[in-house]
């Protein structure tokens, strides 16, 4: 495998307004990806989540979807049938959405769903050693007692819990790419500590290209290789995770600004006063 | 205003939170923290009365939460929940919902009162026509806590207010909080993953885990990492 895992050239997503005219939420993101973990930070309702989902090819139907590029390993998703697309939705590609209960079956227990998952990836697994990889996976991900909480509905785990489980599903299935949307945002820090470093596993030792989405820039700055950042459907700033805390844009810097810390200021926290400029920065 | 007495909630032969007591004065604003699954939630529904199951003592401004009907609870102690998605409903419109306890409550100009809230939160009247699907995540966080404050609380039970928010709209949402909370005398209870939104907006905090109180600290306790447990400390040092 040459040449990067995903391609994105002037994504362009919108939704029609009550007047007809056309809204656009994403305009004009570009980006690559590797074998890498790729952050991406930005403002609420900048287009994070849609971005994850054109790739993923899980947006509603009356969403217009434009692309100069949109490739995975190769492949055109912009041409790819939606039986092609639903095949690597099950298999290469997998997302774990920002609610993550609400992409789980409502009416099938967890130790199913898991079960599932593993095997659509081996289907001459035996009932048996399907049902122990799953309680396996649980483990792996911190969660206490995995016997009882198979048996457990999605409205029944706590919301760290259903985050784990997704986790725990996407893991099984080891897909070529991962987009994470918020998947942390509910874990205590031992516990995302740990969540973690299964991700970096798989980046390192699978090669698979992680798209790891958060508002947590003290995590993704620690977590991952580069960092996009978002702001009201464009990129502004690209960067190296480790130089985050030098960003250039004001918009970054405002961001990092924003933050308490647990020995800061009581004082209210400064905001961002938003630039009419930043609409159109460079994407 | 608030007493939690030996609280014990068991789901079929799970202990989701075993004797659990605290107290928090009116004014005062109180976080749990800890790890997943350690029950934190659960705390928060029994006291809105959400849960049927459970053993001990709850008394929400001098009501007792076993034998008040949850509609006189609800206009004392409003909670907003951890994953907004699911506690919206998908058919009725942000201003709908943002609307509906008033009007069940009969407080004066809803729809007026619909928009005020929309701006205060940095949504903007128009999105008062929007339904959940169309908002990201922090949106529909925030239209969650609009909800609570339709009808004027004066208890905010918070599970995890802010972490489906960008640090921007998270200090805006944290002011606000801080603002109603002075001007209005307003007592909360947050739950957070983040010491340092702890640290921000709680006088004292308990540690949890495993369904169990760990210990209960100060904010300057938490400040100074004066805490006794190993497993308060784990947090803070991960922090
Ligand atoms: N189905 C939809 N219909 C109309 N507008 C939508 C729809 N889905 C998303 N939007 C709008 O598109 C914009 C981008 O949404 P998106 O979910 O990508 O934001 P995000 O960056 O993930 O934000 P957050 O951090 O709050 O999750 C938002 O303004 C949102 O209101
Ligand atoms: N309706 C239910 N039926 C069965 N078990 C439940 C139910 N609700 C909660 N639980 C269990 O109670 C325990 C505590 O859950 P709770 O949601 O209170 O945790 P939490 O501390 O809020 O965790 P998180 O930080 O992950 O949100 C979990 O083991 C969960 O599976
Ligand atoms: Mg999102
Ligand atoms: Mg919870």
């Amino acid at each position: 495998m040459t040449g990067p895992l995903v391609e994105i050239e002037n994504l362009r997503v919108a939704f029609r307004n009550d007047d007809g005219s056309w809204n656009d939420a994403v305009r004009g993101v570009s980006f690559s990806l590797g074998r890498e973990k790729l952050g991406i930070v930005g403002e609420s309702g900048s287009g994070k989540s849609l971005t994850g989902r054109s790739l993923l090819g899980v947006l509603p139907d009356y969403a217009r979807i434009s692309a100069d590029r949109l490739r995975f390993d190769g492949i055109d998703l912009t041409t790819a049938s939606p039986k092609l697309r639903r095949s690597l939705r099950g298999g290469r590609m997998g997302m774990i959405l920002q609610d993550p209960k609400y992409s789980l079956n409502p009416v099938m227990n967890v130790g199913k769903q898991i079960i599932e998952a593993i095997r659509i990836g081996d289907r001459k697994l035996s009932g048996a050693e399907a049902r122990r990889q799953a309680v396996t996976s649980l483990e792996a991900v911190q969660i206490r007692d995995p016997e009882r909480v198979m048996g457990l509905y999605p409205h029944e785990l706590s919301g760290g819990m259903g985050q784990r489980v997704m986790i725990a599903m996407m893991v099984v299935r080891e897909p070529d790419l991962l987009i994470a949307d918020e998947p942390t945002s509910a874990l205590d820090v031992t516990v995302r500590t740990q969540v973690l470093s299964i991700m970096d596993e798989l980046v390192t030792r699978r090669g698979m290209g992680l798209i790891f989405i958060s508002h947590d820039l003290n995590l993704v700055s620690k977590f991952c290789d580069r960092v996009i950042v978002m702001y009201a459907g464009r990129i502004v700033e690209t960067l190296d995770a480790k130089n985050l805390h030098a960003a250039q844009h004001p918009y970054t810097r405002g961001l990092l600004a924003c933050l308490p810390s647990i020995d800061g200021s009581l004082e209210p926290l400064p905001t961002l006063t938003r630039d009419a400029s930043w609409l159109e920065a460079a994407s | 205003m608030i007493t939690v007495e030996n609280l014990t909630v068991r789901f079929s032969g799970s202990t989701a939170v075993d004797t659990v007591s605290f107290t928090v004065a009116q004014g005062e604003s109180f976080g749990l923290v800890g790890e997943s699954g350690s029950g934190k939630s659960t705390i928060l529904r029994t006291m809105v009365g959400l849960n049927r199951h459970w053993s001990g003592r709850i008394i929400i401004n001098g009501m007792d939460a076993r034998t008040t009907r949850q509609r006189d609870l609800a206009r004392t102690a409003q909670m907003v929940f951890q994953d907004p998605y699911g506690s919206l409903h998908p058919r009725y419109t942000i201003g709908q919902q943002i609307a509906e306890p008033m009007l069940i409550n009969g407080i004066a100009d809803p729809v007026g009162r619909t928009a005020e809230l929309l701006d205060l939160i940095g949504l903007g009247a128009k999105f008062q026509f929007r339904f959940p699907h169309e908002l990201s995540g922090g949106q529909r966080q925030r239209v969650a806590i609009a909800r609570a404050l339709s009808l004027s609380p004066r208890i905010l039970l918070l599970d995890e207010p802010t972490s489906a928010l960008d640090v921007s709209i998270q200090a805006e949402i944290l002011n606000l909080l801080n603002r109603l909370r002075r001007e209005l005398g307003l007592t909360f209870v947050i739950v957070s993953h983040d010491l340092a939104v702890i640290s921000y907006m709680c006088e004292r905090l308990m540690v949890m885990r495993n369904a169990r109180e760990v210990e209960t600290l100060t904010r300057e306790q938490l400040r100074a990492s004066d805490v006794r447990d190993d497993y308060s400390r784990q947090l803070l040092a991960a922090s």
